[in-house]
């Protein structure tokens, strides 16, 4: 009995010894992975596969990235790469947290501008200026992935235009017009409204929508990329009038989203939207796909931001849709740059751009789909940033967090106008140091 | 021969208690795995966040000690000490919510089992079902029932002619947090439910039989009787509900996400914690600041529940 206790003994510190000697959450020592040199790639002995982790927010890509990765794992037989999406709202935390603990990821999809520059300044990526390809992307998308040191963390994926889908077969039948302006917004709106038809599928439980729309309906109000360089200078601010006309115009739209908007999700807006309950919905290009799934047959086209007056130039509203990048931590650092020479390859950004009806930020892509080859030639024409996005998406809360918050709270009566401005210019006075 | 008895009678009780002894510490050993998984995964991160709150952070990585800035930028810095104090305000409506529907209706509910009724085992099973569920699985259920666009309570209220009082029940400020803590209720009643009729079931029939010939009835009885005698279970329950109600985050992380909408109608400290602390990648200071309000909610969680701990055991020795 007393030799079983011995035994038991032994084998309870043997537990307890490799519980301890597994490397504990690096959580406290975030700061030292900076500078530290990159982890030697760790060749794969013959025959032995590597697998590559990698992350996304975008669950609703999953197919799609099984026959992109089946393509790259033709080409190099001894690299798996494993894609696990998240949840897109949840998708942060998750990513801080494997970033922090230092295990389990290889290869992360990096929000788009403040997003990258934050986690690669905390020195938890590897620069891959040295990849092939990668210097061959435009450099204002690779501005969207770019350190404080001015390195190279993440190749581009897709540049995303918000938009307005429209129905086309609803408008017509209704003898209204796709409109260009802000007043022929409220005129389709309201004959819209008249027939019973909801006019906009608009979601508000999920803030960032808000955002988005308020792009496309307000970058006009307040002047457009003439404005974006003042504010960058300083020479203008949330609190002119000129913004507070961009967020009058949400508010005045309140009639025309769906009864209780705020009450719900996105995925409910669209099916308003794709059941042909509701005339239009605003969002990034990124939900073509989404209905074109859900509802092949339907008469989708696209408005992109409203001109200033009729026959004027309408901005097409852009930013870079995130990058993937290289978890410094990662045990195969050569495998992930050989998947990232593979993500900076013309092969992936056309099999992209196809099969996801999206816009690649690879050089050369040509749309196969004749909405996304629309999209481009409007971006051509006259494009403008999605301002909270690319420039404001710092801060404790971000100002852009604070002003779709702020926004949610105008459409339950709990700010005015005013205060929505007053609040996202507080915000960003504690960090937004204008360009001299 | 009597020394010879001694000698043999002293012997066995000698193994006895090495044999007692060598199990006691068998036992422990067997606890040490537990002992390690708990310290690992409850006492190390309340010892990181104290740390790390006591440090300036950049986004992901920890910068220099600045001692107590982080506390008292939470308590003095717009926005964070609206929304604290916001949250907190939430918190004890929580609370007076979770008393009044869990405590009350689930004493009720164990005097009305406890009584001599049929179907008994049936009414327990009835009201500890919804806890058999995960708090996930409550959330997005109650989530889609109560859809403004789809939902079935709405589709129902319409239905049988009460289209009033349809509602977006999670998407007004009016109504979400009041909402949200009537699921939570009805999630928790059950576990309520089996503490009072465990406290009910063993008071001594003997003392109401005394009571009943002393000429106590009905609310006497009720007021002058039950509840005193349960008080321990109350007590428990009491405590139990302090504690759910300021940690409460996966209910209303589940119907309303983490922002806590709408614009933070639902927000308390826990999901403005998480937001804080893990909201965002980008976010500069996060970490240090979610910290601080982690050891602050620590702090008040455990004062709170001492002191109720102290006034409700001083209640017991008084009776």
């Amino acid at each position: 009995m007393r030799r079983v206790g011995v035994w038991l003994f032994c084998a309870i510190l043997m537990l307890v010894a490799s519980a301890c000697s597994s490397s504990p959450p690096s959580s406290n020592t975030g700061g030292q992975a900076t500078g530290s040199a990159p982890t030697p790639a760790v060749e794969p002995a013959k025959g032995e596969p590597v697998e590559l982790v990698m992350y996304s927010w975008r669950p609703e890509d999953k197919d799609a990235y099984a026959k992109f990765i089946a393509e790259f794992e033709k080409q190099h037989a001894n690299i798996k790469v494993k894609f696990k999406p998240f949840k897109s709202t949840e998708y942060n935390t998750i990513l801080s947290n494997s970033l922090t603990a230092g295990t389990g990821v290889d290869i992360v999809q990096l929000r788009p501008y403040s997003g990258a520059t934050s986690i690669a300044d905390a020195g938890y990526l590897l620069p891959i200026d040295d990849v092939k390809g990668v210097q061959d992307i435009p450099k204002p998308y690779l501005d969207s992935a770019r350190g404080t040191d001015q390195k190279v963390y993440g190749v581009p994926l897709s540049i995303n235009s918000a938009v307005i889908f429209y129905n086309k077969k609803i408008l017509e039948d209704n003898g209204v017009q796709p409109p260009q302006t802000w007043d022929e917004l409220i005129q389709v709106s309201q004959a819209l409204k008249a027939k019973g038809i909801i006019p906009i599928a608009q979601a508000g439980k999920a803030a960032y929508l808000l955002s988005i729309a308020h792009s496309v309906i307000g970058t006009s109000a307040y002047g457009g990329n003439d404005y974006v360089e003042k504010m960058l200078s300083g020479e203008a601010n949330f609190n002119d009038d000129a913004f507070k006309e961009s967020i009058k115009r949400m508010q005045e739209l309140t009639p025309f989203f769906p009864p209780d908007f705020i009450g719900i999700d996105d995925k409910d807006a669209q099916a308003l939207f794709y059941t042909g309950k509701a005339a239009m919905y605003i969002n990034g290009s990124y939900r073509l796909e989404t209905f074109e799934k859900q509802s092949p047959d339907l008469p989708i086209d696209i408005l992109p931001g409203l001109a200033k007056e009729k026959g004027g130039e309408a901005p097409m509203i852009n930013w870079v849709d995130g990058s993937y990048g290289v978890v410094k931590a990662t045990k195969h650092p050569e495998e992930a740059k050989i998947f990232m020479e593979f993500l900076a390859s013309k092969e992936f950004g056309q099999m992209f751009s196809d099969d996801l009806s999206r816009l690649s930020a690879i050089a050369g892509v040509v749309p196969k789909h004749p909405l996304v080859q629309k999209m481009t030639q409007l971006s051509e024409k006259s494009m403008a940033p999605f301002l909270m996005l690319v420039h404001f998406g710092e801060g404790t809360p971000t100002t852009k967090t604070t002003f779709e918050d702020s926004l949610q709270g105008m459409y339950i009566n709990k700010l005015t106008v005013d205060k929505v401005a007053e609040d996202t210019q507080a915000s960003a006075d504690k960090w937004f140091k204008p360009k001299k | 021969m009597p020394v010879m008895e001694k000698t043999s009678a002293a012997k066995p009780k000698t193994t006895k208690v090495r044999r007692t002894s060598w199990k006691k510490h068998l036992v422990h050993l067997f606890l040490l795995p537990a002992l390690v998984f708990y310290i690992w995964f409850q006492i190390y991160p309340i010892f990181s966040a104290f740390l790390n709150s006591f440090f300036a952070w950049d986004g992901l990585k920890r910068g220099a000690f600045i001692g107590l800035e982080n506390f008292v930028r939470l308590f003095t810095e717009s926005p964070f000490k609206e929304t604290f104090f916001r949250g907190l305000g939430h918190n004890v409506i929580f609370f007076i919510g979770i008393v009044l529907t869990k405590l009350v209706v689930a004493f009720l509910l164990a005097l009305f089992i406890n009584s001599k009724i049929r179907g008994k085992e049936f009414f327990k099973m009835v009201i500890f079902m919804p806890k058999l569920l995960s708090v996930i699985v409550v959330g997005f259920l109650f989530s889609l029932i109560l859809n403004p666009t789809y939902g079935a309570l709405n589709t129902f209220l319409k239905f049988i002619g009460l289209e009033e009082l349809a509602r977006p029940w999670l998407g007004s400020p009016d109504t979400a947090l009041y909402t949200i803590i009537l699921v939570n209720s009805w999630y928790g009643l059950g576990f309520a439910v089996l503490i009072f009729l465990a406290g009910l079931q063993a008071i001594p029939t003997e003392i109401y039989d005394a009571a009943k010939i002393d000429g106590a009835f009905g609310l006497t009885m009720l007021w002058k009787m039950t509840v005193p005698l349960a008080m321990p279970s109350i007590m428990v329950m009491t405590i139990l509900s302090f504690i759910g109600a300021f940690e409460a985050f996966e209910l209303i992380f589940a119907m309303q996400g983490s922002q806590a909408g709408p614009y933070f109608s639902t927000d308390v400290l826990a999901t403005y914690f998480y937001r804080l602390a893990f909201g965002s990648v980008a976010g500069g200071e996060s970490i240090g600041l979610g910290s601080a309000l982690a050891v602050v909610l620590f702090l008040m969680i455990s004062s709170a529940t001492a002191i109720l701990l102290f006034f409700f055991r001083r209640k017991e020795y008084e009776q």
